[in-house]
């Protein structure tokens, strides 16, 4: 097996077995009813979407919050792999989650895509990666929930608004953007 | 002699725990009111409060149902600020603490009240904004008027909901592992109440909450002639999203009874949040007042 997936296969199960799943299931129980409440009313789904898009993508985030980081610090497996494996293990479930709420929500006019999902997870890992303090992480998990009310909740009007709004009309490319920054900060 | 003695010391105590709990509560008050998140949360809600106006472009009762929803922001700071302080019980260091757990979190307990009297001075902010516009408008002709203001019960529950965020934000703060978690739960647990137009459904309204009046109740089929429903209904007519006469329910009964729910639910998260002694008693009497509120409001709906 390759040298590198090697020491991250081995450590997959202990690392699950770590991460808080806790939340992620609340979250999952919380948004399926409130979902099948909307569909069975028949009320419209797309504004509680963009909502699940946000909590997801800063869940995601939280993932990377690693207690015993500091004592990892001393073994040769690159931060950088530690994150991916964490990021891995976390995005499974969600990306299913993401799937099984677009069945529950049935069809619809918008878009049900995974993108902005994506674009929002990204920018917080990226921002978790490049902030120096301890608490980057919970600065990472706070983007996405932010950039949800600055799209949202704020009166933004002309090129502000156009920004506010890139995680739901050109989710991709804040993605790319996101992962070049990810694989620029891979050290830190 | 002896009696006399272990009074006199027993009071001493007490005295001391008071002093000991305000001087952690007013270390902990400062702690949350200097978080900019409250301030935001405040700012984002009093500017939907102010924006929540009749538009004649919008459906009528627009305004009436989003200006319950204009409290979320607020509320999801208060619990985040909430949280924080209260996942303070965590750090390993506290369980030496020379004062035990119950008294810590009854001063931070304590140390959350002035996000209630905030919250009183948002519901007199949008008591005043109602009035300064002249009313808001609730229903179509020939039920209808366009000088509604929300009523004593109405206007009680930002602070019933910020009761409720205080025990929300203390039982995810002090038992979620860290805080990553507890703050896009937070997230999702208030944005998932801001759903109004899920709520002004009769079957959902004694269980949500926020609740967003006027509840939607049956009045009668397309055909019917809305000059034949009792005068002093408010109505709306069929339309895109219903085929039917619908009565627009409002009541101050309701709101209070949905307050008395709201203050349950604030005690069943409070028991999650605080050590064992305290937690028997608090189920007892927020499940008692959660039942209360909740047959109340059936009593009530029509």
């Amino acid at each position: 097996m390759n040298t590198f997936a090697s020491p991250l296969v081995q450590a997959a199960r202990p690392t699950s077995r770590a991460m808080p799943w806790r939340p992620l299931a609340a979250a999952a129980v919380l948004l399926v009813l409130v979902l099948a409440l909307l569909r069975a009313s028949g009320q419209p789904v797309d504004t509680f979407l963009t909502v699940a898009a946000a909590a997801l993508a800063g869940l995601v985030v939280g993932a990377l919050h690693d207690p015993a980081a500091t004592l990892l610090a001393t073994v040769p497996v690159p931060i950088a792999h530690r994150r991916a494996l964490r990021l891995t293990l976390v995005c499974v479930p969600v990306l299913t989650l993401w799937w099984m709420l677009t069945l529950v929500a049935g069809p619809s006019s918008a878009s049900h895509g995974p993108g902005p999902l994506m674009a929002l997870a990204a920018s917080g890992v990226a921002v978790a990666v490049w902030m120096p303090s301890q608490r980057g992480v919970l600065v990472g998990v706070s983007v996405p929930l932010a950039w949800y009310a600055l799209d949202q909740l704020v009166p933004w009007t002309g090129v502000a608004a156009d920004v506010s709004g890139w995680w739901r009309t050109d989710p991709w490319s804040v993605t790319a953007c996101a992962v070049l920054l990810l694989v620029a900060g891979r050290r830190r | 002699m002896t009696a006399l003695a272990s009074t006199s010391t027993g009071v001493a105590v007490r005295r001391r725990d008071v002093d000991v709990v305000r001087a952690l509560a007013l270390v902990e008050a400062r702690r949350m009111l200097r978080n900019p998140l409250l301030w935001i949360g405040a700012g984002l809600s009093l500017w939907a409060l102010w924006s929540a106006v009749p538009n004649p472009e919008a459906w009528a009762g627009a305004a009436y149902q989003e200006t319950p929803v204009a409290i979320v922001p607020f509320v999801l700071a208060v619990s985040v600020v909430v949280a924080i302080s209260f996942h303070r019980e965590r750090v390993p260091v506290a369980g030496a603490a020379p004062i035990g757990e119950t008294e810590r979190s009854v001063a931070r307990l304590v140390a959350a009240t002035p996000l209630v009297v905030l919250a009183v001075g948002i519901s007199a902010f949008t008591a005043w904004r109602q009035r300064d516009v002249g009313g808001l408008t609730l229903g179509v002709e020939p039920g209808r008027t366009a000088e509604a203001l929300f009523s004593f019960g109405e206007l009680a529950q930002p602070v019933a909901l910020t009761v409720l965020a205080v025990g929300i934000g203390a039982a995810l703060g002090r038992r979620t592992p860290n805080l990553v978690s507890a703050v896009p739960l937070l997230f999702l647990l208030w944005l998932a109440t801001s759903i109004y137009w899920l709520l002004g459904d009769h079957r959902v309204t004694p269980f949500s909450i926020v609740q967003a009046q006027p509840v939607s109740l049956y009045a009668g089929p397309s055909s019917a002639d809305p000059l034949t429903f009792p005068a002093h209904w408010l109505l709306a007519a069929p339309d895109e999203f219903s085929t039917q006469w619908t009565r627009a329910f409002v009541s101050d009964g309701l709101a209070w009874w949905h307050a008395l729910w709201l203050l349950g639910l604030a005690l069943l998260w409070l028991s999650v949040a605080l050590p064992r002694p305290a937690r028997r008693s608090l189920i007892i009497l927020g499940a008692t007042l959660a039942v209360l509120g909740v047959g109340g409001q059936y009593v009530v709906l029509p």
